[in-house]
């Protein structure tokens, strides 16, 4: 058995192709599964809806911004970033990165947005399928990410140390929660721990190298901030006023 | 062919499809996505993946941009068709020693995998036929009227509108480091791609602050006017009613 997954990791490394994050695209799930995924994606999004218009009900500008910290999700998550194991080019979730700068639930919000004019306009996710991505990437994504940073800061670990894990651990949770939403749905009469581990070590070959890469870009993101522009870190709150001005 | 080229809005909209009521296109591939997942065999969804490409051929629509769209769904579907394949079933379709490496594909499990392989094919071209038929302005105003709140449009039109701002200058960055040597070695790699994704998240909040003021200066109140919805036409709602009964009649054949 171990062989066999190993030669399967083997054809997806020799893929000529570019790998992809993991969106779960149109028509993989059946009706039920989507119907589920959507339920449980739902409140989130409602949630995340009604703390963006507390947030925006006094300021003007919080809009624009979260309408162009979409922008800038959905342009990441395309951007091709080598994957060295792999010897291929992937694209990164992006979501830690929204989950930090501005809290887990409008982040979730931001996500349902990139994931819906990714899916229409790029064929990346689905339609049906945007529940599914909206729990993986939005849900499980920025709440894993923003936990580990929070954590980490807590434990006063440096800003770039903290964002690193963050990004990391965020997107092998999504890696992990995709390959819950692909067993469960696809499995047919096979028992469902057993597909999930097939699935787990097909995809380990991109998925792990891809999360170290975004943990160095997440850690990139929030440096730079913090070199050139502190003082929106500590509006938003992800640093402490006295913070700015201090070393990484 | 630059990002904003590979953008679905950005493609030619004199098409036969260009004048059809958005809901309506909407409506329509939401039903025939809903029989499509709910089909437990193969032909139905590769009959509606070739409606779907004859319609986006009929709108003229280059190969380049369709296989460009195809190129995800279809790397997920070989591999859950290699999984289900040698994985999963028990009647046994074939047997190979590959360098001492014994490997069974089974009968069953080929079946499994073809039908959610199908079924992928069938929902992709649906949302690619879509998004080619509808401009993103006309897909938004159908939001609206199915309900879809406000806020979450507005966010959409925000994003949409700087989506091919950011895709030029992540793009620019991205060659300028490239030229710099700025992807030579892994190390230097993932600092070149933190300073790409640093760079715009910071242009990103520039930009909005930039936005929001000029908006504010304009007479923006916090709401965006959205386009209101017109009365259905009969002829099309007649025809998405007949497409979506003759694909219900070879549904239940």
């Amino acid at each position: 058995m171990i062989e066999k997954i190993l030669f399967i990791m083997l054809i997806f490394i020799s893929l000529p192709e570019k790998a992809f994050s993991m969106h779960i695209s149109e028509g993989i799930l059946p009706f039920n599964w989507a119907v589920i995924w959507f339920a449980v994606a739902l409140p989130f999004v409602a949630y995340g809806l009604k703390r963006f218009r507390e947030l925006s009900k006094d300021d003007l500008s919080f809009k624009p911004l979260i309408g162009l910290l979409a922008a800038i999700v959905f342009v990441i998550s395309l951007m091709p970033i080598p994957v060295p194991t792999a010897g291929t080019c992937s694209h990164p979730g992006g979501t830690a990165i929204p989950a930090i700068l501005v809290g887990p639930t409008v982040s979730i919000l931001i996500t349902g947005v990139a994931l819906l004019i990714q899916a229409l306009f790029f064929a990346h996710g689905g339609l049906s399928t945007w529940g599914a991505d909206v729990v993986s990437m939005g849900v499980v994504g920025s709440f894993v990410g923003i936990g580990v940073f929070r954590g980490l800061r807590k434990m006063k670990a440096s800003l770039g140390v903290s964002a690193f894990c963050a990004g990391m651990l965020s997107d092998w949770g999504i890696y992990l929660t995709t390959s819950v939403e692909l067993a469960a749905g696809i499995r047919g009469d096979e028992p469902f721990w057993s597909l999930f581990s097939k699935i787990l070590i097909a995809f380990v070959p991109t998925q792990l190298p891809l999360g170290i890469v975004e943990g160095a870009m997440t850690a990139g993101m929030v440096t730079l901030l913090f070199k050139r522009r502190p003082d929106i870190l500590a509006k938003l709150g992800v640093i402490k006023p006295e913070e700015a001005g201090a070393t990484v | 062919m630059s990002s904003c080229e590979c953008f679905s809005d950005n493609f030619n909209q004199d098409h036969f499809l260009a004048g059809v009521d958005a809901r309506v296109k909407l409506l329509v591939v939401f039903a025939l996505i809903i029989m499509v997942l709910s089909y437990g065999g193969i032909l139905f969804p590769l009959v509606i993946a070739a409606g779907s490409l004859a319609a986006c051929l009929k709108m003229k629509v280059p190969y380049r941009l369709l296989l460009l769209r195809f190129a995800q769904p279809l790397f997920i579907a070989v591999v859950l068709l290699v999984l289900k394949l040698l994985f999963s079933g028990q009647e046994v379709l074939f047997s190979v020693n590959l360098f001492g490496l014994e490997l069974v594909g089974h009968r069953d499990g080929l079946m499994a995998g073809l039908t959610i392989a199908a079924r992928i094919l069938g929902g992709v071209s649906l949302v690619i036929a879509l998004g080619f038929a509808t401009p993103f302005l006309q897909f938004v105003s159908a939001l609206s009227w199915l309900r879809v709140p406000r806020e979450f449009i507005e966010i959409m039109m925000f994003a949409y509108r700087y989506l091919f701002v950011f895709l030029e200058d992540g793009m620019t960055i991205y060659s300028a480091q490239k030229n710099r040597l700025g992807y030579v070695g892994v190390r230097k790699g993932l600092h070149s791609f933190g300073i790409l994704t640093g760079s715009l998240v910071l242009r990103g909040f520039e930009q909005s602050q930039k936005t929001s003021e000029a908006m504010i200066q304009r007479g923006y109140t916090g709401d965006m006017p959205l386009i209101e919805s017109v009365k259905f036409r009969v002829r099309e709602v007649m025809m998405a009613m007949a497409c979506v009964v003759c694909a219900g009649a070879i549904w239940i054949v």
